[in-house]
């Protein structure tokens, strides 16, 4: 094991540690463009190089293993003069077209040049600086701008690394250089928007993303992606009640630091076709107050016969919603049959992606405590007539081969507990709105059985009500008993039926 | 350290007020006399009717400028909005097509609102613009309204708002 000095401190790492992530582990911030903790080194922008003693020239230190006795400095003046020098060649035909650039306010080239340059530019005319191509769309999702690449080939190689789909390539040289597609094809392989989330600079930005916020007004929260059964750890980043884009977060037991490109727009689910306020009636909603949309439901509920009452579970929501739910319909509706409605399956790949694309259906069934019955043992219950009444949650169900409508629309109650219209909301009397998983807290359990709590991301928005909440209002109307007044009494019963957090358990 | 405070000594006359009473009215005569009868130089003026000029550097009523071409020189970049401590802007960025002459610029505004009541006048949106594409060199005043939402401006107004000489330019002309 090396022993070395960092900047006047001893540090002993494994060997094959690189100086960058030795300092790292220090605490050091060595500036980089083209290092990347999980891909191949480049040591191409030079921005890291640091000083080491009995070493005639600056090394960089992504790529310089540590060694026995090394001495490194990588603050002193020769090194900032060194970065200094590096910043003004990648400013040298760099259009400082900020305004206009989605990366402007995350840009390292912005940081750097705060921290090391703060000088003009010595080119004597805007007019010597070398053009290239702008807004190229390289894909559906990424869109590449030349003029303010610095060819660190990050999104190279992760093409070439990751995906295993070398389809990105250096072209021209020198000033001209520039990162091309290859011939007839299009940057398109599920993991795009990735290669934008890894540029440094403004170069490949997300089309979804384009000119949408500036970042600086975006909040970031730690959340879970919802759209799959991988459970990806995400930040989230909105402003306004509005969320904008899922940025992966590491977590090297599930997703390292990437997340597909369904993954970053999943953040739609937030945005999209919401339910604003309860509404009554089948067809033609009408805006209702939570009071009488309340005493409806109750009342619809309360005067079905028990045998012919039933529980729609959700795999889109959370195991804490999902068990106050069947704990409201076993102790207060009396209710047996249990059905799950879920997302239709979609592509899946030996990365991220699962074909179930529903991101608890794992933790329906460990609150259940057994398998729910699919949708289309509900959809044949309600045209044979043996099921009358249903309290659902979640939005979209869909039955393979099955319309779900035509099934649902034969229910005489359907009460609805949705945060977004789908085939349950729009088959219901009673539609109950209730906040997005962003707005929500709680525990997602994904395809490998791991537990994965997570917190309220935004607020709660005006008009709408926790899962919790809602059906203790319901038990309150139907002046039946519901054990649980907030989301910690929920938790906390949820908590002895989930795997260690964190941890992968046994695949229920 | 204490010491003793020394009281003025006034005498019987100074202490009546009668010189000093009578000096005084005899300057508002003095003036009253100037102005009814002698030349005239009043400093109050009859505003509304008659104004003065301001100053060439007073904030009034923000303008967007126009390229040459009639396009907002604004690319939407939110500078103004983040530097405003009223936040009284809210912009909308949108994007100009392909084929477009001005794609070029890839951004523009698709909705600039300011709001009028809640600016505070200090001029900030101005100094971040690294556009020029804001300016308050109007020299309006935020006029009396019926209702709030007619100090709302939106982006085609303040497009067509003038400076004081009548022009929808910037008149900082720099490159392209």
């Amino acid at each position: 094991m090396p022993k070395l000095t960092i900047d006047g401190r001893e540090i002993e790492v494994e060997a094959g540690v690189t100086l960058i992530e030795a300092a790292r582990r220090m605490g050091i911030k060595t500036p980089h463009f083209c290092w990347h903790p999980e891909l191949s080194v480049a040591a191409n922008c030079r921005m890291c190089l640091v000083e080491i003693e009995k070493n005639p020239k600056l090394q960089p230190a992504c790529q310089i293993p540590a060694a026995e006795g090394m001495v490194v400095h990588t603050e002193n003046p020769r090194v900032r003069e060194a970065r200094r020098a590096i910043m003004e060649y990648l400013l040298l035909n760099h259009p400082v077209d900020c305004p206009i650039c989605d990366q402007s306010g995350e840009c390292k080239l912005q940081d750097y040049y705060m921290l090391y340059d703060l000088k003009s530019s010595r080119l004597a005319s805007e007019e010597d600086k070398v053009r290239k191509r702008k807004h190229v769309p390289f894909g559906p999702h990424v869109v590449y701008d030349a003029e303010r690449c610095v060819m660190c080939t990050r999104c190279v190689r992760f093409c070439a690394e990751y995906v295993k789909d070398p389809m990105l390539c250096e072209v021209h040289r020198g000033d001209h250089s520039e990162i091309d597609v290859s011939p007839d094809r299009t940057l398109e392989h599920g993991y795009s928007l990735m290669t934008a989330h890894i540029c440094p600079v403004g170069a490949l930005t997300s089309r979804d993303f384009r000119f949408q916020c500036r970042v600086w007004f975006l909040k970031a929260a730690e959340t879970i992606c919802p759209g799959c059964a991988t459970g990806c750890s995400a930040c989230l980043d909105h402003n306004r009640g509005r969320a904008f884009r899922l940025r992966p977060r590491v977590n090297n037991a599930v997703n390292r630091c990437w997340l597909c490109d369904d993954g970053v727009l999943s953040y739609r689910f937030h945005n999209d076709h919401r339910l604003c306020s309860p509404s009554l009636g089948r067809g033609n909603p009408q805006p209702a107050s939570w009071e009488d949309a309340l005493s409806e439901a109750a009342a619809a509920l309360g005067k079905t016969p028990k045998a012919e009452r039933a529980a729609v579970l959700s795999a889109e929501r959370t195991c804490e919603e999902n068990w106050a739910l069947i704990v409201f319909a076993r102790e207060a509706l009396g209710i047996e049959r249990f059905f799950l409605a879920a997302r239709p399956d979609g592509t899946a790949d030996q990365r991220l992606r699962s074909a179930d694309k529903n991101p608890n259906r794992a933790g329906v069934r460990l609150m259940l405590g057994a398998e729910p019955e699919p949708m289309t043992a509900l959809l044949e219950a309600a045209t044979a007539g043996r099921i009358r009444a249903v309290i659902a949650l979640g939005a979209e169900a869909s039955a393979a081969g099955v319309e779900p409508s035509t099934g649902l629309l034969r229910l005489g109650t359907v009460v609805s507990i949705a945060e977004r219209t789908g085939t349950l909301p729009d088959a219901a009397h009673v539609r109950l709105p209730c906040g997005s998983w962003a707005q929500s807290a709680g525990t997602f359990v994904n395809a490998k059985g791991m537990a994965q709590e997570f917190g309220r991301a935004m607020p709660l928005g005006d008009g709408l009500l926790d899962v919790h909440e809602i059906l203790a209002r319901l038990a309150r109307r139907l002046d039946l008993s519901f054990p649980y007044k907030t989301a910690a009494e929920v938790r906390t019963a949820v908590a002895g039926r989930l795997p260690e957090a964190g941890a992968a358990g046994g695949a229920p | 350290m204490p010491y003793v405070v020394k009281r003025p000594e006034r005498d019987i006359w100074e202490q009546s007020y009668i010189p000093e009473t009578v000096r005084g009215m005899g300057v508002t005569l003095r003036h009253f006399f100037r102005n009814v009868i002698g030349r005239r130089d009043t400093v109050t003026i009859l505003y509304p009717e008659v104004q003065r000029p301001y100053p060439p550097r007073f904030r009034g009523l923000h303008r967007l400028t126009q390229r040459d071409d009639g396009s907002p020189r604004c690319t939407a970049c939110m500078c103004c909005q983040t530097a405003c401590p009223a936040e009284c802007i809210h912009i909308v960025a949108g994007s100009y097509p392909d084929g477009h002459p001005l794609a070029f610029v890839e951004k523009y505004p698709a909705e600039f609102w300011i709001d009028e009541l809640r600016c505070v006048f200090c001029g900030l949106c101005v100094e971040a613009c690294p556009c020029d594409a804001i300016r308050m060199d109007t020299g309006l005043h935020a006029r009396p309204v019926e209702a709030r939402p007619h100090l709302m401006y939106e982006r085609n107004l303040l497009l067509s708002i003038t400076d004081a000489k009548g022009d929808v330019l910037t008149a900082n002309p720099r490159k392209k």
